[in-house]
């Protein structure tokens, strides 16, 4: 790994002081980020996040900072954000996937027929395992096209953009010869609840659940952390640091739990759940909170299982080893090639689940679904500090990185900007936010 | 990005002409005296193609359109009058056309009907067969040039009877348009022919913007967008923004075209909102036909492509018949594409030329007159009457 806060890099601060509980360490050179061992590209976007959100909070007239809008938001970018999961693997092995696009049409398409026209001959409509063997098709599907890809680039030896460019036209046209360009809908029942539309979410308390777990996650990973860092001799964290990141991210996790638990279910739906439990409807409206939608708890997971692959596992360590240099990783033993597949094969299930969570939240199958996603996702792995000449990148900033491309475009709806004027906007920040990033690593370098 | 989507139809296309280029041959030879001469006495005023050709350039027949509503039309007309039907694609190339024209013209077309690729590129070939002696039919798409007859269907007209019967519905309150692509002119006709409309019958003096100066119009926009590519999921984000700006109170929405109304209805299904709040579209598309069916979509206008193909194919055999661009008239029954006026009327064009025109009515379907696509043949019953409570409506008993 050749990021540059790694444990490693912290071995140069000086070791000596272990707790200074006056946070006046301004001046001296080891800063608060620095010995808060937290990553400063990270906290800088999330800086810029809050900075957005404020600005187009006012601009809207105070509508952006509801609870109501935050929860569109994270509904919204739970596709790019599975897809960008996948694509930091494949950017830091030195690769690049432009056929994410097409090949969520391909497979959306798939998936759509399969439960409108295949699976109703056998079990009829909506019957309730009809979701389940639709989207293990097209996961299966997915891995076979991303293995098939993969192998082209990691055996053959053309280049993955190569490649990929290919994919992006092929599966383009796949998924429209598929259908002859027919728009297949509506989705089974169930299938459709992958979308967070009606009945897509998992409900207040739920949601409650999920959040207390992170904390507790959060805690005794804090915990664990520091008891290996002083059992091996590594400085570990000043207490009071520990304490700090501890009390501010469980806060933080329980903010959004109550962000997106304040906003209720619409009357009319809250009417229809009230009916269908024989409860009283009363006049002014039932306050039922929708929770967690089911996009974002899939965005969740995939993120969870993605860095935990990423940081923790051996085929992590590979694809990071081969992205920093691709010589001494095939040097070094690591079977570079099918590493490489590996990765391919990944993104392709991610994005055979993208594909399901649009087509369920579209309720419908176009032969344009997808358009130009392969940029949005590419841009959100390289917004989330993924560098494209490889071997940098984590699954988190890259998830970060479609936050705040969605906070851009949905914010930009909000206030009225007409679509190529959001396009001009979403150019510039992704340049800038290079620009900021390659300056700080030069600076960081030196 | 429009460019790259049409590249991408590229793979697909080549495959399909593989399979279409020789389907056009010998079927119509056995029995085409005795059809021509029934022909001869069917026309009203004798019209007869009695040995004449009629060449037609398709554009693309990667979309499934051409071969499966407009090419059976042209061929059942002039088989009706006699007249014979050769064919070239050009695979989505203007050059390619453009060498079509050329062999239409050597194999001996007296008349050309050409679904133009690209309406500029296209001039060329278009003069040059005027010089020959062969007229041209601009189908469906315009060809800038005076000397094509240009057949279409009105687009303000559309964008008119969206308007028309949205504000049936809901005569006073919030109103969302979700337009078309911008870089597509056909999204500002549409949007054109909404804002006459319902200036026209609410009486308001507009313009109907976000900020509409007329503060006692009982038609107030609270949100207006551009679609990108006229896509369904851009359409469903920008629906759940307006939604949430507006604390879901939306009265009506005019979607300009299928594709983003099945956004729009599944951005307000997620509210709890789909079927109570009127939404329109266009193009007749099956899936949305079965979401008027099922009263989540209130209209959806309807281009009938057999009755643009029967009225292209007799204006093409008059003109071969030597009748001047300007007499031309279409007597065939059109039924409820019939054109305001049946005789031929100048069109101006935005390059500000006149062309010599018949432009069809396209036809508004609802829950009433579901049948006429399903009887044309342009969707099935089955498609339409999905998930349809039977006897809701008069097309699904």
């Amino acid at each position: 790994m050749a990021e540059p806060t790694t444990p490693q890099a912290m071995g140069e601060s000086t070791p000596g002081a272990d707790t200074s509980p006056s946070g006046s360490g301004e001046g001296d050179k080891p800063s608060l980020i620095r010995r808060l061992e937290l990553d400063p590209r990270l906290l800088g976007m999330l800086v810029a996040l809050a900075a957005i959100w404020i600005v187009f909070h006012i601009l809207s007239g105070g509508t952006f900072l509801t609870p109501r809008n935050l929860w569109n938001l994270s509904v919204q970018t739970a596709v790019i954000g599975i897809m960008a999961t996948g694509m930091v693997l494949i950017i830091v092995s030195r690769n690049i996937d432009l056929s994410v696009g097409s090949m969520l049409a391909t497979l959306g398409m798939a998936m759509a027929i399969l439960q409108r026209e295949w699976i109703p001959q056998w079990l009829g409509f909506d019957h309730p395992a009809t979701w389940l063997i639709a989207l293990a098709a097209g996961i299966a599907l997915g891995a076979a096209i991303g293995a098939f890809q993969g192998a082209i680039v990691a055996y053959v030896g053309v280049p993955a953009f190569i490649v990929t460019l290919g994919g992006l036209l092929v599966w383009r046209g796949v998924a429209w010869a598929m259908a002859s360009g027919r728009t297949i809908a509506p989705m089974d029942d169930t299938f459709q609840r992958l979308g967070g539309g009606r009945d897509g979410t998992i409900g207040g308390p739920a949601t409650w659940i999920i959040a207390g777990v992170t904390c507790a996650a959060l805690i005794g990973y804090l915990i664990s952390s520091r008891r290996r860092k002083v059992k091996y001799g590594f400085a570990a964290r000043p207490l009071w640091a520990d304490v700090a990141i501890g009390v501010v991210g469980s806060a933080l996790v329980l903010g959004a739990a109550w962000v997106i638990n304040s906003y209720p279910l619409p009357q009319p739906l809250a009417r229809e759940y009230a009916e269908a439990r024989g409860i009283d409807y009363p006049e002014g409206g039932l306050d039922i909170p929708q929770g967690l939608a089911n996009p974002v708890l899939i965005l969740i997971v995939a993120g969870i299982v993605m860095t935990f692959m990423a940081t923790r596992t051996r085929f992590g360590r590979y694809v990071f080893a081969i992205g920093g240099n691709p010589e001494a990783a095939e040097l070094g033993g690591i079977k570079t090639r099918w590493t490489i597949v590996k990765t391919f094969m990944i993104m392709g299930i991610l994005v055979a689940i993208a594909a399901a969570v649009t087509t369920a939240r579209l309720n419908a199958a176009t032969s344009g679904l997808g358009v130009t996603f392969e940029l949005y996702v590419i841009a959100a792995a390289v917004i989330g500090g993924t560098s494209l000449a490889g071997g940098i990148g984590t699954i988190p900033g890259a998830m970060l990185g479609a936050l705040v491309a969605q906070s851009l475009q949905s914010g930009m709806v909000l206030i009225g900007l007409d679509a190529p004027l959001q396009d001009v906007v979403l150019g510039i920040v992704l340049v800038v936010a290079v620009a900021l990033d390659s300056i700080y690593r030069r600076r960081v370098q030196r | 990005m429009t460019k790259l989507r049409y590249l991408a139809l590229l793979p697909a296309a080549a495959l399909v002409l593989a399979a279409c280029g020789s389907d056009d041959g010998d079927e119509e030879a056995p029995d085409e005296t005795t059809e021509a001469t029934e022909a001869a006495g069917d026309a009203g005023d004798g019209l007869s193609g009695e040995g004449l050709t009629i060449g037609v350039s398709w554009n693309n027949f990667n979309e499934p359109r051409w071969a499966k509503f407009d090419e059976p039309a042209i061929q059942d007309k002039l088989e009706e009058l006699g007249a014979e039907y050769i064919s070239t694609d050009a695979g989505s190339s203007a050059e390619q056309q453009l060498t079509d024209v050329e062999n239409l013209i050597s194999q001996g077309a007296d008349a050309l009907i050409i679904l133009a690729q690209d309406g500029q590129a296209i001039i060329p070939a278009v003069e040059s067969a005027a010089d020959q002696g062969i007229p041209v039919v601009g189908y469906d798409r315009l060809i800038e040039s005076d000397q094509a007859f240009y057949i279409s269907f009105d687009n303000v007209e559309v964008g008119r009877l969206q308007a028309e019967y949205i504000y049936e519905e809901v005569p006073e309150g919030n109103y969302v348009f979700i337009k078309g692509n911008q870089a597509d002119a056909n999204a500002d006709f549409l949007r054109g022919g909404q804002e006459e409309k319902l200036l026209e019958l609410s009486g308001c003096t507009g313009p109907l913007t976000t900020d509409n100066p007329d503060a006692e119009c009982p038609i107030k926009n609270v949100g207006e967008s551009y679609t990108d590519n006229w896509e369904t999921s851009v359409a469903q984000t920008n629906m759940e923004q307006f939604l949430t700006q507006n604390n879901n109170e939306v009265d009506a929405v005019i979607s300009s075209n299928d594709g983003m109304a099945l956004g729009v209805i599944a951005a307000l299904d997620a509210q709890g909102l789909a079927g109570s709040v009127p939404v329109s579209g266009q193009d007749g598309d099956a899936a949305n036909l079965n979401k008027v069916a099922l009263g989540e979509q209130t209209v959806d206008v309807w281009k009938n492509a057999f009755e643009l193909g029967e009225a292209a194919a007799e204006i093409a055999v008059r003109l071969a018949n030597g009748t001047a661009l300007d007499e031309i008239e279409v007597t065939s029954d059109l039924g409820s594409s019939a054109p305001a006026s049946t005789t031929t009327e100048p069109f101006t064009t935005p390059g500000e030329i006149d062309v010599w025109s018949i432009i069809l009515a396209p036809t508004p379907v609802t829950q009433e007159n579901l049948d006429e696509p399903i009887d044309a043949g342009a969707v099935t019953q089955e498609e339409v009457c999905a998930g349809v409570e039977a006897g809701s409506v008069p097309a699904c008993p």
